[in-house]
């Protein structure tokens, strides 16, 4: 498979230590031309691009993930560093660029000295420069690339500061390269850690000789001119002033890491993240809500109502629609996750949660896939990668769908307006909080049982551990948070797109075949009627309905028919089908002013099939309340849990465990209510 | 011996030596965490678990299990 150098263009890999500012310069190498690959037949992702039409340069760019060192260390980091010598499609690199955070050189370094020990081409990218200014430090990048035998270059990826050198000293080295790329050696790094130690105490020496004490920060501007004149002012404390941490840093930490205050400011940052997350997004909601309803009837009233109108109208426009309802939360969600981790606070916030997290058998790392649930599975489970721990990871992903989603918004919300007294609607927002709350402390139980599992379920064996950086706090740059924003989202389209509208076109057809065309008498009802008795009629008639019948003896003892079976059954598409699915099976029509007023009204008339008893009771609306928390009712979360965990243990695991708990908890509650007389 | 679990808020010490039986070893000494370096503890979190350490002129925050490994002088 590997294409000989000279066939392809040039292949760069950038390489860095995580918070070396690696995937700031590839976005911004790269603009939005790259698309995210995962190595074959690993879970680790890489992006790969070509450079931005405006820098002219031909060559393929890399981004790997991030590494400290090149000895490996888990199974993902074998992986990224197998392909890194050579990768599995592209070949060895032609040139590497490390990206080296120039405030925190010793450390960063070490990955250089063993790129170089493995004969790789490099160029350094030095990032941070302006927090080495405000420590009062300059560094003589001349000098770095005289010990390291490589050019060395300063550059700010969120500005683009310095990039253009970069450029064009890249160019250099293609031209001067001869065309048979030098053979990497993998340099055989033993275990020793002896020889870590070593590399660092040569580093440190390197550190000393290329850092520069400031001695008048109002050269800043001339640095580079001025390094000469400079150097002999060479303070030989410099290496002492370097390794003091930033002290604006160690200043906001003092409130943001207190015992107490620190566990305040936590507790409200969420509660803010979450509040917009709902309130922020619901006008864009109902934006996307009403265009894609409205493109949804005019597109029936242009193709007409036959079985190819309602295909595209409610397979395709409905299908999409689902999509995209939830984008105004996905992006709101990226953006204050965006804002968040770019200032530095993500990453404390992780360390803050990660003791209460390791006593159910996660970790600090889980809490921000975990908080990206409350939004939507399907990103949150594709945000379990940045944890490095694979028993930790798939715990997380496990427990994912049980995180309360916004899909199930609506369904609560209607299932609360059923049994709230009109004149108490007040009561909803503290039912909803109290729903909210019930399911992170159910979450929290049953991913402590499975914790207590562990072997029987998720068998890995991993040391778990937390060992994170807490970076340097910086005032976020809007435009690369937009950037990311963007970026994420159409990544969470194209990934969980094509698998959300396949599966709803498969339950449109579910839920419309074979009855199409059903026959009804037509005598004097208006069209509206006549389009919705229509409706009503295939899908009472339809294969989900046969499907519903067949499931009926499971739906009995929860207090349910064969009708609600079938709302859940078509609620696998999306939660919130389910409220659209009851609305069409109880006939509503809209006469009343919303169609949740007249779904419930329709609710409370409708009676167990052949009897005067009353269907929908408190009881078994907390019970499918109840149901609603627990189950896993989506199948493309069921598809990217597979797609993420690298087989079908989980997602399996997570249909029997979460559906029976569902089941066995709602028949509690349903039947427990009705024997307490609380029916 | 002394480990770095046990410092103070605010305790300066001088790394001695890395528990090599200790999983996390490696990696600690690949992040700098290497004998002769300056630590001090510098926040811990509720039930002083996990800590923030100063080492190399960056924050990292370990498990107090991991800490435990980072014999001091």
């Amino acid at each position: 498979m590997n294409l000989p150098a000279t066939a392809r263009s040039p292949l760069i890999t950038l390489v860095g230590p995580p918070n070396s500012g690696k995937t700031t310069l590839f976005n911004y190498l790269s603009g939005n031309n790259f698309k995210t690959v995962n190595y074959p037949g690993a879970t680790v992702e890489y992006s790969l691009g070509k450079f931005q039409s405006k820098f002219s340069l031909k060559a393929i760019l890399l981004d790997s993930p991030g590494i400290v060192s090149l000895i490996p260390n888990s199974p993902d980091e074998v992986v990224a560093v197998k392909s890194l010598y050579s990768h599995p499609e592209l070949g060895p690199p032609d040139l590497i660029i490390v990206t080296v955070d120039a405030s925190q050189l010793s450390r960063h370094l070490l990955l250089v000295s063993q790129l170089k020990k493995s004969n790789f081409r490099i160029v350094i990218a030095l990032t941070m420069v302006d927090i080495l200014q405000r420590k009062k430090l300059a560094i003589d990048t001349i000098k770095l690339g005289e010990l390291f035998s490589c050019d060395v270059v300063k550059i700010d990826g969120r500005s683009g500061k310095g990039v253009d050198n970069l450029i064009s000293k890249v160019e250099n080295i293609f031209s001067s390269m001869n065309h048979k790329s030098t053979e990497s050696t993998r340099a055989n790094f033993c275990n020793d850690t002896n020889d870590l130690i070593d590399t660092f105490n040569k580093i440190e020496k390197i550190e000393a000789e290329v850092l520069i004490n400031l001695v008048d920060p109002s050269q800043l501007p001339n640095i580079s001119k001025a390094n000469k004149q400079l150097r002999i002012l060479i303070d030989p404390k410099s290496k002492i002033e370097c390794n003091k941490i930033d002290a604006r840093t160690l200043k906001i930490d003092r409130i943001l890491l207190h015992r107490i205050w620190g566990l305040v400011t936590f507790f409200a940052v969420m509660t803010l993240t979450f509040t917009s997350i709902f309130w922020l997004a619901e006008p864009l909601i109902s934006v996307v809500d009403s265009l894609f309803s409205l493109l949804s009837s005019e597109s029936l009233k242009l193709f007409g109502y036959g079985w190819f109108g309602d295909l595209v109208a409610n397979g395709i426009i409905s299908g999409t629609g689902s999509i995209l309802v939830f984008v105004p939360q996905i992006i709101i969600l990226f953006l204050i996750l965006g804002l968040l981790e770019d200032t530095g606070y993500l990453a404390r916030g992780a360390m803050l949660i990660d003791k209460p997290l390791s006593k159910i058998g996660l970790n600090g790392k889980s809490f921000v896939p975990m908080l990206s649930g409350f939004a939507c599975a399907i990103p949150a489970i594709l945000a379990t990668r940045t944890i490095p721990n694979r028993r930790e990871r798939l715990l997380t992903i496990f427990i994912i769908p049980l995180m309360s989603c916004s899909a199930r918004l609506p369904v609560y919300a209607l299932l609360l307006a059923f049994i709230l007294p009109s004149d108490k609607s007040w009561l909803g927002g503290f039912l909803l909080a109290s729903i909210y709350i019930f399911s992170i402390v159910a979450s929290a139980i049953i991913a402590g049982i499975i914790n207590k599992l562990r072997n029987k379920l998720i068998k890995e064996e991993d040391n778990s551990s937390f060992i994170l950086e807490l970076p340097a706090y910086r005032i976020p740059k809007f435009k690369v948070v937009i950037h990311n924003t963007i970026t994420s989202t159409t990544s969470y389209l194209r990934k969980a797109g094509p698998v959300i509208l396949t599966l709803s076109l498969f339950l449109w057809m579910l839920t419309s075949f074979p009855n199409i065309n059903p026959s009804i008498d037509k005598t004097g009802l208006t069209k509206d009627e006549i389009l919705n008795l229509t409706k009503a009629e295939r899908l009472s008639t339809s294969y989900a309905a046969d499907l519903g019948k067949i499931i009926q003896p499971i739906m009995t003892p929860i207090g349910m028919d064969w009708r609600v079976g079938v709302s859940l059954i078509a609620a696998f598409a999306a939660r919130e089908v389910f409220v659209s699915s009851l609305a069409l099976i109880f006939k509503v029509t809209s006469d009343e002013t919303t169609l949740q007023n007249s779904i419930v009204s329709a609710m409370r008339n409708a009676t167990v099939e052949d009897t005067e008893q009353k269907l929908f009771t408190a009881s078994t609306i907390i019970g499918l309340i109840i149901y609603f928390i627990f189950a896993m009712q989506c199948l493309s979360t069921i598809a990217v849990s597979r797609k993420e965990s690298g087989g079908w243990r989980i997602p399996i695991l997570q249909i029997l465990i979460f559906t029976a708990a569902a089941y066995v908890f709602t028949f509690i509650s349903v039947n427990g209510l009705r024997a307490l007389g609380w029916d | 011996m002394k480990s770095a679990s046990q410092l103070k808020l605010g305790e300066k010490v001088v790394i001695k030596n890395i528990d090599s039986s200790h999983p996390s070893s490696r990696r600690l000494l690949e992040i700098g965490f290497t004998p002769g370096q300056e630590i001090e503890l510098i926040n811990s979190s509720v039930f002083n678990d996990p800590m923030a350490f100063s080492i190399r002129g960056t924050l990292i925050a370990l498990r107090r299990n991991e800490a435990g490994c980072i014999k001091v002088e």
